[in-house]
């Protein structure tokens, strides 16, 4: 099974959903430092995708400093990196401008468009410190389960 | 070991006076897993029987697993696992019998392969082909061309008519096999092979259109938006790479078929001094197919006019 969820859209590349979608479970903690990631031939299989590009999603990842190759384990979930946190950011630019020409164009004003963001970020894992260690010392928020 | 897979050189067919084929070159590499996409009656079936040595082609020729179409005979048969949507299977055989049938043709035929393919496909063994659904036969099919390990798996609009559990399951199992073989396709639905296909070639009335990979498809087409600071008409003498192009008083629009980042934009400032913004969308694969398929449309229409006035 892959440990993360995604519905893939029409038109848009494989590579770039399913690497978001990776990113995302990982940010939001649903995978965690050292959580085992699929093979390439896990994710080929699963998600019907051709080898070459799953190949290339993992690759992408590990180059990105998210997963990390363990001899003898596989591909495992790494400690995200605090350097170059400026360089994600500049990552970001393109969507952070189209989301505030969204809200300017439906006349949302700054502050409820602030509020929102900061309503997803409590969503995906709460409020998180600057600090290198980002989702070690996260207490395991499990959620209630009932 | 680089000789390709497949290979055709100006591969042509006609049928009396219906042309099915024109010119084809095509080149598949061993590995690919390669989708030829093109509507109804575009030329595919006949483009794969020319390849089986099913039917002799008007000129140009073919060759599959290094060996030239025309002497195929039945021993290359056993490299080459081939499937139809049109294949006409033993009616009154259970699906047992038909692989007991088959097993003694192929010298590496693999009984664990066949099970495991019985197992993952859920086929009833002593249920007679006859009384199976369409899908159920197909995996029928599959598993018969698979359990030998071919080094070529040929497919015919394999998933057409299928419902999309039964289309996952067999892509699940193409998908186990790529690695060891070459996998050429025929479909005349985009969405169905995008996401497992490593090339893909475009066949058009009898043309083969484009034939490439397809994450340097998606690299070199983009929409290109491009806004200027004053209402202008479109610019004289367009290059050819720019396709489709519109303009309507401050926005110009088209598509570009060799996109680089660095050289488009000032080769777009060049052209157009006037230009103001310039945005470059990457697009889906149906749009790509679209592009190429109005632009070839476009110039035959052209060409057919100009003939007329001449």
């Amino acid at each position: 099974m892959i440990p993360f969820r995604i519905t893939f859209r029409a038109g848009l590349s494989l590579f770039e959903q399913i690497v978001y979608a990776a990113t995302r479970a990982m940010v939001s903690g649903q995978l965690r430092p050292g959580d085992p990631f699929p093979s390439v031939r896990a994710l080929s299989k699963e998600l019907k995708i051709n080898p070459n590009t799953a190949h290339k999603i993992v690759a992408h990842l590990v180059s990105e400093g998210l997963l990390e190759t363990r001899p003898g384990i596989g591909t495992v979930v790494a400690v995200l990196p605090d350097s170059s946190r400026k360089d994600r950011t500049q990552l970001l630019e393109h969507e952070i401008e189209e989301l505030v020409v969204e809200a300017k164009r439906l006349g949302i004003d700054q502050t409820e468009i602030l509020a929102a963001i900061s309503a997803h970020w409590q969503r995906l894992g709460g409020d998180e410190p600057t600090s290198a260690n980002h989702f070690a010392n996260r207490p395991h928020d499990g959620g209630s389960k009932q | 070991m680089n000789e390709p897979t497949i290979r055709t050189q100006n591969l042509t067919k006609h049928f009396g006076r219906t042309v099915a084929l024109t010119g084809v070159d095509l080149t598949v590499s061993a590995g690919a897993i390669y989708a030829l996409v093109g509507a109804n009656g575009a030329g595919k079936t006949t483009l794969i029987k020319l390849l089986m040595n099913i039917l002799r082609p008007t000129a140009g020729s073919s060759a599959v697993l290094g060996i030239d179409s025309h002497r195929l005979t039945g021993s290359a048969f056993q490299s080459i696992g081939y499937v139809s949507e049109n294949q006409e299977l033993p009616e009154g055989m259970t699906v047992g019998g038909l692989l007991n049938y088959f097993r003694p043709f192929y010298p590496t035929w693999d009984r664990e392969l066949e099970a495991q393919l019985v197992q993952q496909f859920d086929l009833p063994l002593q249920r007679k082909l006859k009384n199976l659904s369409r899908g159920m036969k197909m995996k029928a099919s599959f598993a018969s061309s698979l359990a030998y390990r071919p080094a070529l798996i040929l497919l015919d609009e394999p998933f057409s008519g299928l419902d999309p559990l039964v289309r996952d399951e067999l892509i699940e199992g193409l998908i186990e096999r790529a690695p060891e073989t070459t996998i050429f396709l025929s479909s005349h639905d985009l969405a169905e092979i995008e996401s497992f296909s490593s090339h893909v070639g475009y066949l058009e009335q009898g043309r083969l259109l484009f034939s490439e990979e397809m994450s340097v498809l998606s690299d070199r087409f983009r929409e290109v938006t491009v806004t200027l600071a004053n209402p202008a008409p479109l610019p004289a003498n367009l290059p050819p790479t720019w396709l489709l192009a519109q303009s309507a008083d401050c926005v110009l629009r088209f598509v570009h078929n060799h996109f680089d980042e660095q050289a488009t934009p000032s080769e777009i400032h060049a052209l157009v001094p006037t230009a103001r913004d310039i945005s470059f969308d990457p697009m889906s694969l149906r749009a790509i197919f679209l592009a190429i398929a109005k632009t070839h449309r476009d110039s035959a229409n052209e060409n057919s006019a100009q003939e007329k006035v001449a």
